[in-house]
Parts: structure tokens; C-alpha cells; sequence
């Protein structure tokens, strides 16, 4: 992150990426859009499956996912300021976090499998698998990215004038937790 | 054409048109067999009309797209084709076991041509686009093998670039999807499930990283644009592509006996499916604007910016209007299925193949582009051949519209072939249309049978004079 | 080293802000249901979001048409969603 003082400059990272994280956002709002219009017809169902859910488990997931972006933005300021070793450094630590969220919501489909909530429990726990599910993947893509941004950070490929990758990883890494953000909003909380 | 190797491609183009020309000929017999049951009967029954026009349609494309691969392949690589003369084998191979499996289906009775071929052993015949015998099933496999290991070895030993391993990737895609044609069992869930992950893995995913490749790569040669601004477009396509199109499948899970929450996952993603030829159009027509060149070719150039958006019109606009489940309720299996077929695989694949053949073929012949004449007719054969095939797809949508509204919707709906007889307007539309198209072939093909190069003098005449 | 120096980055402050926002909404969450409270928990993950693309995307810095997109989205999805919840 920079100093508010700093003169503005051009898009964090490369122009294709925002194309790319704008179509998912479209893609994910979409989904959402659909879950809480499903509701509007099943309010009792969804207010009654709802509870099922560990919402404590989605908390602390946020946490972990707000934290990793937090550890994401300081790889990009670490880098600005030329320092690819302290960049991957902040980087691991992002993916670590990664790896915190993806244990944990695994254990949290497992409980829900032992439990009996599956896709076809009812139409709010397919919503709830499916939405999590889908997002669980976009975790993983931004993982993928993620490490590869790290190993170029540490094999000193980026530089203060060069690190367009950094900036276009971390944005996508941005939007998982932007897209969480809201999911656990919609799915775990309002009522 | 940058090296020697890539001449290969020539034959695969030529019998794609050929194929091309035979698929509309049975079309047109298929179409008029709607308005004449009789027709040609029993000499061509409709069957066999109707499968002759699909399978010849599934493999002009997959000729163009070899013949794309073994041309763009070496120049990407920046080496030669690793065995040209495998790549030659192996179109006769292909090009005789259509030939063959053709005059299987219009000499030999259907059973006879199963059992005269070992589908006791393994059943694979039967279904769409799958009535090929099980030899001919394996015979594909083994050519597209022979195709995957040729360009493979070839990438392996030159330049990698991010359009090569498109390319390469969707082929083999390609090639490993073709897999399910082998798996056919009695449960016709199942049956279902397996023809769908080769259909629409296919024309909704794999064959969309080809087009992408492919528009990538003429609009790379014909604008000059920097390699890695395209290169970049084509990532972002691929990928909404995919997150589309693979849980998009559920679109064709609806009613065939799949769990329930297909209905929501499959409407949802398949009603997203249109984004990447949004996504497509954008990219050729900001490629377009942003061009360092005036390429001779402008033939190609129609062809390479007509394709997304006949595409968009085809796949996007008709696909999402039968892509939702409560509306698919009414229209499933109609017309309306039809039409957005027919505009769909011309705009997307048929027409991105015609535009690599349009910009290759000069090259393989000997000229950057051809002479104004030639391209005049080209581009004439261009719009005959767009305008007759909307056309097509607005007779298929009007008798769509009304077999849904007679035949599945009100209190007393009426029977099929009723319903039918009501439509033959519809049909009759559709079959003069289809005439035009053909018309429209013609003078494409046309094209090909004049001599001449471009003359930029001639071009730089007419500047000054005006 | 002046005191003055000693201030969290930008970023630090924005991670603070979104682990506190996380936990009021949650407590709003909590404590019950309806239309108000739906309305609230919204508009504290618009004000989350926000955050994070200006903050962590670094829109902030960048020209408002994308920070304007962003907030669009949000603005748009938050507001589906409320009236889905207003309807139901």
C-alpha cells in the first residue's frame, strides 16, 4: 500500500485480469442474485436450513481470508519498494492462510455431509454447497497464482518498475475475498 | 507461409470444403424431405439424409481444424512440422474412412452396417452424431492421435507459445472427449450423461478454445497487433468459458432424469455461457481498431470478424433463448433447438474455419492474398451464405414458436405430425434459404478457381484516381 | 524517528477496520432477523467491499471508472438482494 500523497497511477496490474475479475464478479453476483430470489419463495425453508449452518466456522474463515488479503497487499507494497524477498515472504504467509481457509471449510463439507446435507437436501442446502463449492475452486485457481507470484518474487523477477504480476495476482486474490466477503453475508448471517 | 512443412494443411482444406459442399447437399435433400416425405425414398430415407448431413458437417470441421493445426502448429513453433509425411497418411486415412462410412450409410441398411461391423462386440452406434461403426470410431481415435503426437513433438522441439498450447491443449481436449463415444450403456441416464460430455464438451467448451486459438492467431498475422495483448484476450475467453461452460452441461441435464439441482446449477451457468462471445466480439473488433496494417486479405478480414458475431448470434442470443429450464419445458427438442444449432455451429465453427482457409490458402499457393476479383466473390459468397443462414434460422424459430405454443402449452395441445402440417410454410422458407446458401457456396468456391494475385499497384491506383 | 511517523499503513488500517466490520455484522446477525437488520448487515458489506477495492485493489489511486465499476457492482448485487429480501 502507498502513501496517500502518492501521484495516481495506471490500473494495479494487467487490463485482462479486470476483465476477467469483473465477468466472475458478474458470474458470482449472479449466483447470488438467484439464491436470495430463490429464497424470497422458500423464506421458511432457508431461514430453517440456515441454522444447520456453523456459523462460526464462516467467521472464522472471513477472518482468515481478510487477513491473507491484508498479507497480499503488504507483498505488493514490499515490492514497490523493490523487496522481492520480503514480498514472497508475505506472499507464503497469504498462501498459508489459503491453507488454513481450505482445511477448514473442508472440515465444515465434511460436517455438513455427516449431517446429511447434500445437493439434493433442499434447495437451500444446494445453494449453500454450491456456492461454497464454486467459490472453494476460485480459492484454489487464486492459490495457483499466488505461488507462481511468490516464486518469481523470491527468484527476484520483479522489481520496483516491474511487477505488473504481483499487482494482477493479488487483484485476483482481492476479489476471492471480496466475493467471500459477501457469500457469508448472504448465506451464513442475513435472515 | 513460413515453412515448407505447413504445406500439409493444403489437402485437409480442400476435402473440408469438399465435405462442406456434400453436407449441404444432403441438407438440402434432409430439408425438402420435411415438405415431401417421400423424397428420394427409398433411396436416401431421411435417416440417412439427416445423419449423412450431420457426420459430414463433424468432419469438415475436424479436416479444417487438422489442417489449422498443421499450418499454425510450425509457424507458432517456429520449426518444421515434426513428419509431414505422417500428417499426409493420416488424411487418407481419415478422408477414405469417411468416404467409406458414407457410402456405408447410404448402401447398407443401418442393423446390417452394425452387425457387418462388430457393434455386438461393443455397442457404440446408434446415437447422434455417434452412427459411426465402431472400426470407424476407433479409426478416428487413431487420427487424432497421429495429429496430437505430430503437433506435440513439434512444440516440444521449437518456441512455445501461449497460442500453441491453446491449441495443443484444446485438441487433445478434444481428442480425450471423444472418448465417452465408447461408453453406451442400457441405462439412458447415463447414455445421456456420456453423449452430452462429448456434445457439448465439445461445441460449449473444447471447440471454443479452438476458435478462440484460431481468430487468435489471423488477427496476430493480419493486424500486426502485439502477440501478448491477443494472447492475454484469449486467456480471459478461455477461462469464462469454461467456468461457463462446464457447469453449463446442466443445461441438457434438465428432463432426462438427472438429480433436481441440475435445474438451478444448469439455468444459472448456461445462461452465462454467452459472456465469452461477448467477450469474443469485443476482442476481434478492438484487435480490429488497434490493426498496425492493412493486410491485402480482406477477404479473410470479413470472415475473421464475421465469425464472433454470427457466433454471439448463433450460440449466445438463440442459445439463451432455450437455455432456461422453465422455458426449455415448452421448447425443448423443437425447431427452436434446431435453429440455434444451425447459426450456432456455422457462426462458430464453420465460419472460423472458412476464415483460416481464407487466410492460409493464398499463402499455401504461393501470394499473400488473392486478386481483388477473387476476394469480390469470396466476400459476395461471405454474405449470401451469412444471410441465407439467419434466414434459415428464422424459419427453424418460427415453426419452434409454434410447436411450442400447439404442441406443449394450453388445454388441448395437438399431435406432432398435426402440428407439423401447420409449419410447412416454415419449411418451405427454410428450404429456399438453404438453396441460397448453397447458391452462396458456390460463388465462395468460385473464388478459389481464379487466378491472380493481389495488386497493391492496382490498390494504389484507385487511391490516387479518387 | 518523529511520532508523527509512527502510523499504521493505509492497508493495516483498512485489515483493522474489515476484521471490526466483520465482527459488528455478525453480532448484528446475531441478535436477530428482519428487514432492518438485513438492510444493516448490507450496507456493512457494501462498506467492506468498498474497502477492500479501494484499499487493497488500490482503486483508490486509479481512475474512477474502475473504483465507479466496483462500487456499481456492489451497489447492484447489495440492492438484488435487498429487494429479494424485501419481497420474500
Amino acid at each position: 500500500m502507498e502513501n496517500i500523497s502518492d501521484p495516481p497511477h495506471a490500473l494495479p496490474g494487467d487490463f485482462a485480469i479486470w476483465v476477467f475479475i469483473f465477468a466472475e464478479l458478474t458470474v458470482f453476483g449472479v449466483l447470488f442474485s438467484a439464491f436470495a430470489f430463490a429464497r424470497a419463495a422458500h423464506v421458511d425453508l432457508f431461514n430453517q436450513s440456515q441454522l444447520a449452518l456453523n456459523r462460526g466456522l464462516g467467521a472464522a474463515n472471513t477472518l482468515v481470508l481478510v487477513t491473507s488479503s491484508y498479507f497480499v497487499a503488504r507483498a505488493t507494497r514490499a515490492i514497490k519498494d523493490g523487496r522481492g524477498l520480503l514480498c514472497g515472504h508475505w506472499l507464503t504467509g497469504a498462501l498459508g492462510l489459503g491453507v488454513v481457509f481450505l482445511a477448514l471449510k473442508l472440515f465444515e463439507f465434511h460436517q455438513d455431509y455427516a449431517h446429511g446435507i447434500t445437493l439434493s437436501t433442499n434447495l437451500f442446502d444446494m445453494f449453500y454447497l454450491s456456492l461454497t463449492f464454486f467459490h472453494f475452486m476460485h480459492v484454489l485457481m487464486g492459490m495457483a497464482i499466488l505461488a507462481v507470484v511468490a516464486y518469481k518474487a523470491y527468484a527476484g523477477r520483479y522489481g520496483v518498475e516491474d511487477h505488473a504480476g504481483v499487482e494482477t495476482g493479488g487483484s485476483y486474490w482481492h476479489m476471492v475475498d471480496l466475493v467471500w466477503i459477501i457469500l457469508f453475508a448472504l448465506v451464513y448471517v442475513i435472515r | 507461409m513460413k515453412y515448407e512443412s505447413q504445406r500439409v494443411a493444403k489437402p485437409y482444406f480442400i476435402a473440408a470444403l469438399a465435405l462442406f459442399a456434400g453436407q449441404i447437399v444432403f441438407g438440402l435433400i434432409a430439408g425438402f424431405q420435411y415438405l415431401d416425405g417421400t423424397f428420394l425414398f427409398p433411396e436416401i430415407p431421411f435417416d440417412v439424409a439427416h445423419m449423412s448431413h450431420t457426420n459430414l458437417l463433424i468432419v469438415w470441421l475436424l479436416m479444417a481444424f487438422m489442417g489449422a493445426a498443421y499450418y499454425i502448429v510450425p509457424e507458432e513453433a517456429q520449426t518444421e512440422l515434426y513428419s509431414p509425411k505422417l500428417a499426409l497418411i493420416t488424411f487418407w486415412v481419415f478422408l477414405g474412412a469417411a468416404v467409406l462410412t458414407l457410402f456405408g450409410y447410404l448402401f447398407v441398411p443401418y442393423s446390417q452396417l452394425a452387425a457387418m461391423t462388430g457393434d455386438k462386440l461393443l455397442p457404440t452406434m446408434g446415437r447422434g452424431y455417434l452412427e459411426q461403426p465402431l472400426p470407424v470410431k476407433i479409426g478416428i481415435v487413431l487420427v487424432a492421435l497421429s495429429l496430437l503426437f505430430n503437433i506435440t513433438m513439434t512444440l516440444l522441439k521449437g518456441r512455445k507459445t501461449s497460442l500453441n498450447l491453446i491449441l495443443i491443449g484444446a485438441l487433445w481436449g478434444l481428442a480425450l472427449l471423444f472418448l465417452p463415444a465408447f461408453y453406451f450403456p442400457i441405462d439412458t441416464v447415463k447414455a445421456s450423461y456420456s453423449w452430452w460430455w462429448i456434445v457439448h464438451g465439445w461445441v460449449e467448451g473444447d471447440w471454443e478454445l479452438i476458435l478462440g486459438a484460431l481468430l487468435g492467431f489471423i488477427l496476430i498475422k493480419m493486424t500486426g497487433v502485439d502477440r501478448e495483448i491477443v494472447e492475454k484476450w484469449l486467456y480471459v475467453i478461455i477461462a469464462m468459458t469454461l467456468v461457463t461452460g462446464i457447469i453449463g452441461i446442466g443445461h441438457h441435464y434438465y428432463f432426462i432424469g438427472a438429480p433436481r439441482y441440475w435445474i438451478w446449477l444448469g439455468s444459472i451457468f448456461s445462461a452465462l455461457e454467452p459472456i465469452p462471445f461477448i467477450l469474443l466480439i469485443a476482442f476481434a473488433f478492438k484487435m480490429l481498431l488497434r490493426r498496425r496494417r492493412e493486410h491485402p486479405n480482406k477477404a479473410a478480414m470479413l470472415w475473421a470478424m464475421g465469425t464472433p458475431i454470427v457466433a454471439f448470434l448463433g450460440a449466445g442470443l438463440w442459445g439463451f433463448m432455450i437455455t432456461l429450464a422453465p422455458v426449455q419445458n415448452y421448447v425443448h427438442g423443437t425447431n427452436l433447438t434446431a435453429a440455434h444449432g444451425h447459426l450456432a455451429f456455422f457462426g462458430a465453427y464453420a465460419m472460423v474455419s472458412l476464415a483460416i482457409i481464407s487466410y492460409a490458402m493464398p499463402l499455401l499457393r504461393g501470394r499473400e492474398a488473392n486478386s481483388a476479383a477473387a476476394q469480390r466473390w469470396e466476400m459476395s459468397g461471405f454474405w449470401i451464405m451469412v444471410i441465407s443462414m439467419i434466414g434459415i434460422t428464422l424459419a427453424l424459430t418460427g415453426a419452434g414458436i409454434v410447436t411450442a405454443f400447439l404442441q406443449r402449452m394450453g388445454a388441448h395441445p395437438l399431435g406432432f405430425m398435426q402440428v407439423q402440417s401447420k409449419e410447412r410454410v416454415f419449411f418451405w422458407l427454410r428450404e429456399f434459404c438453404g438453396l441460397c446458401f448453397f447458391g452462396g457456396l458456390v460463388v465462395y468456391l468460385r473464388s478459389f478457381f481464379m487466378s491472380g494475385e493481389y495488386e497493391y499497384s492496382d490498390e494504389a491506383i484507385r487511391a490516387l484516381a479518387s | 524517528m518523529k511520532l508523527t511517523s509512527i502510523r499504521p499503513l493505509p492497508c493495516t488500517s483498512t485489515w483493522t477496520l474489515l476484521l471490526v466490520l466483520t465482527l459488528a455484522s455478525l453480532r448484528l446477525g446475531a441478535s436477530g432477523s428482519g428487514p432492518a437488520l438485513v438492510m444493516a448487515v448490507l450496507a456493512l458489506t457494501l462498506i467492506k467491499g468498498q474497502l477492500i477495492a479501494d484499499y487493497f485493489m488500490g482503486l483508490r489511486r486509479v481512475r474512477s471508472l474502475w473504483r465507479t465499476a466496483m462500487f456499481a457492482y456492489l451497489v447492484v448485487v447489495g440492492g438484488l438482494i435487498a429487494t429479494a429480501y424485501l419481497i420474500a
